[in-house]
């Protein structure tokens, strides 16, 4: 008896499909797509299009840009800071309170911003503020505050709040900005 | 399609200053627009459907006007990401056809557009699109477009220019690994083993400690080791398959191979320990299945026949069960719960889902999951599944935020019935014009005191009081101006004028500036009023009409979603179908491979006892 080394040579020589690369069509690529394909690749680009009018109408109805604000994080490096949570009030009133996991971190660090909160405030003055808390320098638990006072008019109004390394100091900076 | 780490390249050439290294060694960006920061936020987190909602949504709200270019070819990308060819390639198209677009873009666009035809396996005009970059791509982009190129050429048979493609790259080798398999693996189905086993040598001859080239490095020698098998070099072949590692997808059929390597020059023993090692593996796997007829042959050709009947009845009692099990996933495949054991595992960020399959429980309907996904065909059809289980998902939560939509819209219509006419009555009653003209008679009084120091201006009600009646008292002595019997009270009434003027004088600095602060609140308070007025009107004029517009539109969109929701089960069921199907003809042929197998110990054993008859003594 003799196996059939033929056979599982074809099994063997399959081209090789990088995992994060871009020869995923295996084998060759083609043109011909089946019917299926096709009304899948036309159901998604249909989902992907009724998902933005969605995401607009829910920020038209729920936050109208007349009272809406929004408030960012961002982090600039952050070497002196580990961020762990930012907790936001409005008014003194707690809005949000958020804890970060570590891939939500490395999208911040890469230059990703989160939208941490999105709300409605009516027109006349209003008291931010945040709190951050994580580890500082040396691993030692560290809690900042930073306030804002914004004046809300008609339009939309984003605040950004920045996280950055202050190298002179060897400490974190925590900068709160608002963006016309 | 190329995921996280390739789009990521997209923000590497972003013209904004880099805001210092970050992790991965990838640049940071520099956000410019916040919401732009935000598309990121989801894109890093490898949220590419999240990341091309919010991006779309935005980009029609105009607010990445600062990332323009960079968002338009994230768009791209994102689209890319989720398989859509014909949406991403308009977008480079368009990019390209724009005169404006910056050369660094352009030459992206360039690249991805060759991506998106050779994924569409128009490997020419990808050629044309990649060899257009006239500048230099972000660094990660740089081996990928040669990986592009060669593979492109490869599939066209142009395997020496393919050759010369990748000779031409001296960076990491992480690239060129997997073309440089592929082509070694193209050449020799060519038929040109010499130089395919040279690129498939270099492949497996990596040192490296990268989990993923040391799978492709597996691979490589597996393949290796049987090419050099079929041409009679079994030397050359125990020594790839030497170098494959004993725990790793390849590890059962490089120990099979590895056998046979032995036993093609006579070493039956030394074959026997791959594959004793391979018989105690799970059946459900190919190689696994062989060794069961493999070790009694062995066995056999070493004269052990006892052992080799006793391991052939072995394989067939076993390939009789594996059939029964076979026919059991097949009933259950039949039953439609194939794809149900696929669904319990998610991407959790960590590993992918795919990864998840070979770890499921052992029961009818999964057992032969992560087999079948050897399958390419079956694959991308389970890929599409997961795809319209998600959109099913997607459209049900959706489903229920529109009737909480539609029930707001009502809400508000029906309080602004009733709030509406109540409080215009109430705000028609504030005249900001005329607070405005008293707040600015005010202003001019305090101006005119303030320049002519007019001390009086601010004198107190009971000052003011005094002054009146000095000057009352004033008035009458001068109508008896002749009168030397009040010379008396005039001096005393110049005294008392003197002493009032002397301590308003003395008040003077600290009532001015008291009233300056007092000017500036009113002009704060006058025009916090009128902000809110404004608001006020803005939110008013128009409210009913805006109210109904969401009305409009939320009830607009409600078929939409309904209508996609049907199409989207309808697809998924035939998806489940085509899968099914190709599962079930798969584990049919798999029942077949043992039904053979099976026929072949039983032979096997019936030639054994013939040619033990044939040899035994006559009585």
């Amino acid at each position: 008896m003799r196996m059939t080394v033929s056979a599982l040579l074809s099994g063997v020589l399959m081209f090789a499909v990088p995992p994060r690369a871009v020869a995923q069509d295996d084998p060759a690529p083609s043109a011909g797509r089946s019917a299926l394909d096709a009304e899948v690749q036309e159901l998604r680009r249909q989902v992907v299009d009724l998902n933005r009018d969605l995401f607009m109408l829910e920020e038209d109805l729920l936050f109208p840009a007349s009272t809406q604000v929004a408030v960012f994080v961002s982090m600039d490096v952050g070497t002196f800071f580990q961020l762990d949570s930012v907790q936001i009030k409005v008014d003194d009133k707690e809005v949000a309170n958020y804890l970060y996991t570590a891939r939500e971190l490395e999208a911040l660090k890469r230059g990703g911003v989160h939208r941490i909160w999105l709300g409605n405030l009516k027109a006349g003055e209003h008291e931010i503020v945040a709190f951050f808390t994580g580890q500082g320098t040396h691993e030692r638990d560290y809690k900042r505050g930073a306030t804002l006072t914004v004046n809300k008019g008609v339009g939309a109004q984003y605040v950004e709040l920045r996280i950055s390394d202050r190298v002179r100091r060897l400490q974190p900076e925590f900068v709160v900005r608002v963006w016309e | 399609m190329p995921a996280a780490v390739l789009l990521t390249a997209l923000l590497a050439a972003d013209p904004a200053p880099a805001a210092g290294p970050a992790p991965g060694g990838l640049p940071a960006v520099k956000v410019q627009d916040l919401h732009y920061g935000d598309v990121l936020f989801h894109f890093y987190q490898a949220e590419h459907f999240n990341a091309l909602v919010r991006l779309a949504g935005y980009r029609e709200q105009g607010r990445l006007a600062a990332h323009a270019r960079d968002a338009e070819l994230l768009r791209g990308g994102l689209w890319l990401s989720l398989g859509q060819h014909r949406e991403a390639r308009a977008i480079f198209e368009s990019l390209l056809a724009d005169p404006s677009t910056p050369a660094p873009v352009r030459d992206q666009a360039w690249f991805y557009l060759g991506k998106v035809l050779y994924a569409a396996g128009q490997f020419e005009a990808s050629e044309r699109a990649l060899r257009s970059v006239a500048g230099e791509l972000p660094p990660a982009l740089v081996p990928e477009r040669l990986l592009l190129l060669a593979q492109g050429l490869m599939y066209r048979g142009r395997f020496d220019e393919a050759v010369a493609v990748l000779d031409g790259w001296s960076g990491a080798p992480e690239w060129t690994a997997y073309a440089r398999f592929n082509l070694g693996v193209a050449l020799v189905r060519a038929g040109r083993e010499a130089p395919g086993l040279e690129l498939l040598d270099a492949v497996g001859t990596l040192a490296t400690q990268n989990p993923e080239l040391i799978a492709l490095r597996d691979k490589a020698n597996v393949a290796i080791g049987y090419a050099q098998l079929q041409s009679g070099r079994p030397a050359a072949a125990r020594l790839a398959l030497d170098r494959v590692q004993l725990a790793g997808p390849q590890a059962n059929k490089a120990l099979l191979g590895a056998g046979w390597a032995d036993a093609a020059e006579g070493g039956y023993r030394t074959a026997l320990v791959p594959w004793l090692e391979l018989h105690q593996r799970a059946l459900q796997d190919g190689a696994v299945q062989e060794s069961y007829l493999a070790v009694p042959y062995a066995y056999a050709e070493l004269g052990a026949i006892g052992q080799a009947v006793g391991y052939y009845e072995q394989a067939i009692a076993s390939y009789d069960a594996e059939r029964a099990r076979i026919d059991e996933s097949i009933a259950a495949i039949r039953a439609g719960r194939l794809l149900r054991a696929a669904l319990s595992t998610r991407d959790d960020g960590r590993r992918g889902w795919f990864a998840q399959l070979a770890e499921l429980p052992d029961s009818p309907e999964s057992r032969y999951l992560y087999h079948l996904m050897a399958g390419h065909e079956f694959q991308e059809g389970l890929k599409s599944y997961r795809a319209l289980d998600d959109m099913a998902r997607n459209l049900t939560a959706w489903s229920g935020s529109l009737d909480a939509f539609g029930s707001m819209v009502e809400t508000r219509q029906q309080a602004l019935a009733t709030r509406l006419p109540a409080a215009e009555s109430r705000l028609a009653t504030v005249d900001i014009g005329e607070l405005n003209a008293r707040r600015d008679a005010l202003r001019a009084r305090y101006e005119a005191a303030h320049a002519q120091r007019d001390v009086t201006a601010f004198a107190t009600d009971e000052e003011r009081a005094w002054l009146d009646q000095l000057d009352g008292v004033d008035a009458e002595l001068a109508a008896r101006a002749g009168d030397p019997g009040l010379d008396e009270a005039r001096e005393k009434a110049r005294l008392a004028r003197g002493v009032l003027m002397w301590r308003l004088d003395e008040a003077w600095k600290v009532r001015s500036w008291r009233a300056g602060r007092s000017m500036r609140e009113l002009d704060a308070a006058v025009y916090d009023a009128r902000t809110r007025q404004t608001a006020s009107n803005r939110a008013r004029s128009g409210a009913p009409e805006r109210n109904a517009e969401l009305g409009r539109r939320v009830a607009a969109v409600a078929p939409r979603v309904a209508e996609l929701a049907a199409r989207v089960e309808s697809a998924k069921a035939a998806q489940e179908r085509f899968l099914a199907d190709i599962a079930v003809s798969e584990l049919q042929a798999q029942r077949q491979r043992l039904d053979e197998y099976s026929v072949q110990a039983r032979y096997a054993i019936a030639t054994i006892y013939d040619r033990a008859s044939a040899q035994a003594p006559t009585p």
